[in-house]
């Protein structure tokens, strides 16, 4: 290499030292990273879908920022079920991050009871949330859950907020296994878009588990 | 030997021949970067050598990077700041191929199936989703020393727009 860089030798440059040549190819070097990021940042301003909002955190639930309040009464949500959701996830021994766990039995159980109530009254205080992508939520997702795209989540929120404030039991799911966007997401929904804490629960296993078991998923965009 | 190379450097299809692989392999993933900047974001975190805090640097690379991947493309296959490109694409190769040796090394163990790092099938970030470490890291340093090639190549033939 040293032969390559002697100085006054490199034919498409005639002329220039090889220092010129160096600062050239550097000057040259910045301007591309410039240009690129000026671009980059354009089209992330403006594109409708998938940007990064840049100054969002999405690796929020990993340290704790979940804040749980004290238990509120089960009259001030309007709710009239047993709260089983809050019972069972409240005794399982979770990670210290604040967000509570369901297991597959535990998530069967609420949408069983949700299914139930909804046939009885219309209404039902568990809410299932899915946190993966819009594709991936219109491939299969468990019936009657949301879509909240983690990485979208401030642009979807909006209309989502009365389902998720009326809820008791918010039951946040992604694909399971190494996926922690169920976990970002119930942070987020905690400490950017004001759900109780002590509302939020995270079903692990994802739609992986709940496949796995035979449960129902229904395809497209609607909920249902 | 170094005059055989020498000689064909001065061709200039060496030259020619790694600024179209290099040029349109950046270009491939560089677009496939721009169309999900998410999928490289959860990809460049779990490298888990960049900060986290503040926020905005591994969400600012994962905007301007790919777009930096296809200026270089754009670069390499115009002859428009043809080295300054090969440079950058060097750099990027540089650092990205032992983080993907890394995060190939890491993930030894974490499944039955991953015995060695040549059983290892993981999301490096490149724009392709999940794909075998060890191929990953062959193409990798070809496209190294491909990129090396038009950086300090003397040929000035094949030097300008395809």
């Amino acid at each position: 290499m040293s032969e390559m860089e002697s100085p006054g030798k490199l034919p498409p440059e005639e002329g220039t030292t090889s220092s010129q040549q160096c600062r050239n190819t550097c000057s040259g070097a910045l301007f591309l990273v410039v240009a690129a990021a000026l671009v980059g940042l354009s089209f992330n301003a403006v594109r409708s879908e998938g940007y990064i909002t840049l100054g969002r955190d999405y690796s929020s639930g990993t340290s704790g920022t979940v804040v749980i309040d004290p238990p509120v009464s089960e009259s001030g949500n309007g709710g009239d079920s047993e709260p089983t959701a809050a019972d069972q996830g409240s005794t399982d021994i979770e990670p210290d991050d604040g967000i509570q766990r369901l297991t597959f039995e535990e998530a069967r159980d609420n949408f069983e009871t949700a299914e139930a109530e909804l046939r009885e009254s219309g209404e039902s205080i568990y809410l299932f949330v899915d946190a993966r992508s819009r594709d991936l939520y219109e491939e299969s997702h468990i019936p009657g859950a949301l879509w909240l795209y983690h990485y979208e989540s401030d642009r979807l929120i909006e209309e989502l907020l009365p389902a998720l404030e009326m809820a008791f039991f918010v039951i946040v799911y992604c694909n399971g296994g190494d996926c922690e966007d169920s976990l970002h997401l119930a942070a987020d929904l905690s400490s950017l878009y004001g759900i109780p804490g002590e509302n939020i629960y995270v079903f692990e296993g994802g739609l992986n588990e709940w496949t796995d078991n035979g449960m129902p998923v229904v395809a497209g965009s609607e909920p249902r | 030997m170094i005059e055989k190379l020498k000689a064909l450097d001065a061709t200039g299809v060496p030259l020619l021949l790694a600024r179209l692989i290099v040029g349109f392999t950046f270009l491939y993933y560089g677009a496939e970067k721009v169309g999900d900047p998410v999928a490289f974001m959860k990809s460049l975190k779990g490298y888990e050598v960049l900060p986290l805090q503040p926020s905005w640097i591994i969400n600012g690379l994962a905007v301007v990077l790919p777009w930096l991947e296809v200026a270089c493309a754009a670069a390499l296959l115009s002859g428009i700041q043809l080295r300054s490109a090969a440079l950058l694409t060097t750099g990027m190769l540089a650092v990205f191929t032992p983080l993907v040796m890394m995060l190939g090394l890491s993930l030894i163990g974490t499944k039955p199936e991953f015995q060695g790092l040549c059983d290892v099938v993981a999301d490096c970030g490149c724009g392709s989703g999940e794909i075998p470490v060890c191929p990953k890291l062959a193409t990798n340093c070809g496209l190294l020393l491909l990129s090396a090639w038009v950086l300090f190549s003397r040929s000035d033939r094949f030097r300008g727009g395809l």
